[in-house]
């Protein structure tokens, strides 16, 4: 069940069908891959002998070593309560991702003599026009959800005809057609501008679609008995509907924050020194690419997750009215 | 006078400004760059020898440096953006930035959207293949994925419909026809494909030679095959400003005529890629 209620379910990788099951499906899949040639092989050796040589036999028998090894981890993870099942597997799947960039065989002095330049320059750049669009993004998207909700012809079709449009078009498409064309009718931007203009106008159409349902998913009796006791428009949207709405809206906007952020990286077509531009043009010319890449992905990374921590802590404090 | 007057005449007025504002040509662009006393150009940071990050995170390369010359015959600074060679390709810079660098021949089509100045490097495309590939000739390259950079005339050329329209051009001979043209927006890339092997996700790659012997001198695992055309490189600005182009060549060919092109040509290639061969 999907709420917390007193009954103590069962583990359910205690269960001998869920473990049986698991345990062929993993098998299916290590041995669909051929994977004497890794460093797993090698660690068989052994066993099988020399990995390259040992054909069906080593296969099977690394396939079947990397199952059991599995199943093991899940029923022994079982035991334990659940924070500490949460912490320990994303520890292991940090370690997998760890071993995974090993693979590439990174420079990390080329990494560690860049990271203070990516940081002063392209994680500022991007922090910065992220926070602009956002904070521009949110107020079109209050007034365009009101819009899109009033009874009033004009609004509403200005407001679905927004939300339609901003949202049909790629926003790398919505950038290039601010930046280039823009200007045919007079209005030149520089690249910072155009980009935060862009972000701004395409996530207010979608945060306005949510902010829409958050004030649709409050009862229509709160309506009624606002106007009852005498308060108008601006009174209850205030006091009585958007504090109800609030939590609502929180994951759906806190995923649009981290999509802002990411998506801020398309400015980088226009030439912005943001990000993902620093990490193409000092990856390229050095031929160290792959470094780059996977150093500005991890500071994406890290940003995302302060933004999820944020709001998990906001869903939290809203969340302490529904404790039991 | 009544509204409708007034309102009527406010328009009327508005309207002219706006279509004086945009009818200024003589001087306009040049009077700009005097007045900031910056001059704005517009370089990529990816261009190998051209215009690259140094360890410093500043721009340093031929460009950057004639550049700078120029700023210095004109009395101004120079102010480096990066916008990305389609955008300076593609025109229509409202005023964004002055002057584009990045060698580009000065063809017909080009010139109907950009002005273009005397030239400041002559050099020539080349096509790169693996080492392992078994081409010897460039007649070997007939029906092969061949990279290049998007919007140049080394992909006109590998589509075949480059014609030679720049001042001293010769004829040029195309020497194989690709069996399937991939564009890049910029070399390294098509590098970065090409060494994967002979035939995994590209043959060849054509390219100027300077890219190439860049992608050499970093271990690449590619070979020169052969020289397929030469074309001059100049600075491209927009077509507004007579005045202005015609200062730009003269500080190209007082540069030229001190020496210091050849010598920054020197610095950069190891030879003076500044004068025609």
């Amino acid at each position: 069940m999907l709420y917390q209620d007193t009954v103590e379910p069962e583990v359910l990788v205690h269960k001998p069908w869920f473990l049986t099951s698991i345990f062929a499906i993993v098998l299916t899949v290590c041995l669909m891959f051929n994977l004497e040639g890794t460093s797993f092989g090698d660690i068989m050796r052994p066993v099988i002998g020399d990995p390259v040589q040992s054909g069906i036999y080593g296969r099977v028998a690394i396939a079947f070593v990397i199952a059991v090894m599995f199943c093991v981890n899940i029923v022994l993870i079982g035991f334990i309560p659940m924070k500490a099942q949460i912490g320990i597997v994303w520890v292991e799947l940090l370690l997998l991702s760890l071993a995974f960039f090993k693979l590439f065989d990174l420079s990390m002095p080329f990494i560690w003599k860049n990271v203070p330049y990516l940081i002063t320059q392209g994680v500022v750049t991007t922090i910065y026009v992220s926070a602009v669009s956002l904070v521009c993004a949110s107020l079109i998207a209050i007034v365009a959800a009101i819009a899109k909700l009033s009874s009033n012809g004009f609004a509403y079709a200005i407001a679905s005809f927004y939300t339609s449009f901003f949202r049909g078009l790629p926003l790398l498409m919505q950038i290039y057609l601010i930046y280039l064309g823009l200007p045919q009718l007079g209005i030149v931007l520089s690249a910072v501008p155009s980009g935060i203009l862009a972000l701004s106008l395409c996530y207010g159409a979608y945060m306005a679609e949510v902010f829409r349902a958050g004030i649709q998913s409050i009862d229509r009796g709160q309506w009624e008995a606002s106007r009852s006791i005498g308060f108008g428009f601006g009174l209850t949207m205030r006091r009585i509907i958007l504090p109800q709405a609030f939590p609502v809206v929180i994951p759906p906007t806190g995923n649009m924050f981290i999509s802002i952020l990411k998506d801020s990286s398309l400015v980088s077509v226009l030439g912005v020194w943001e990000l993902t531009f620093l990490a193409r043009t000092i990856g390229q010319p050095t031929f160290r690419y792959m470094e780059m890449l996977v150093t500005a992905a991890m500071i994406y990374w890290i940003m995302s997750a302060c933004l999820e921590v944020a709001q998990s802590r906001l869903e939290r404090h809203f969340a302490r009215s529904t404790m039991r | 006078m009544n509204r409708i007057t007034k309102i009527i005449a406010s328009a009327s007025i508005a309207i002219v400004s706006v279509t004086i504002g945009t009818s200024v040509y003589a001087g306009e662009v040049l009077q700009r760059v005097l007045d900031a006393k910056t001059l704005k150009v517009a370089v990529g940071t990816d261009w190998g020898p051209i215009s690259a990050l140094n360890a410093n995170h500043e721009l340093e390369g031929y460009d950057i440096d004639v550049a700078k010359g120029i700023a210095k015959y004109l009395g101004v600074k120079a102010e480096f953006v990066t916008p990305g060679w389609d955008l300076i390709v593609a025109g229509n810079w409202q005023g964004r930035w002055d002057i584009g660098m990045g060698q580009m021949t000065p063809t017909t089509e080009r010139a109907e959207k950009l002005d273009f100045s005397e030239n400041y490097y002559y050099g020539h495309v080349v096509a790169v293949v693996p080492t392992d590939s078994k081409a010897k000739e460039l007649s070997d390259l007939n029906g092969a994925i061949v990279g290049v950079t998007t919007s140049t005339l080394e992909e006109q050329y590998l589509n075949q419909t480059l014609t030679p329209n720049w001042i001293g051009a010769k004829p040029i001979e195309f020497k194989f026809k690709a069996g399937q043209v991939k564009a890049y927006p910029s070399a390294n890339i098509a590098f970065d494909d090409l060494r994967l092997g002979d035939g995994i996700r590209l043959n060849a790659v054509v390219t100027d030679q300077e890219s190439a012997a860049t992608a050499i001198k970093s271990e690449y695992p590619v070979r020169v095959l052969g020289t397929l055309f030469s074309a001059p490189g100049a600075i491209s600005m927009m077509k507004v400003d007579n005045e202005f182009r015609e200062k730009i060549s003269a500080a190209i060919k007082s540069m030229k005529d001190d020496g210091t092109l050849s010598k920054i040509s020197m610095k950069w290639y190891g030879a003076d890629n500044s004068v025609e061969k």
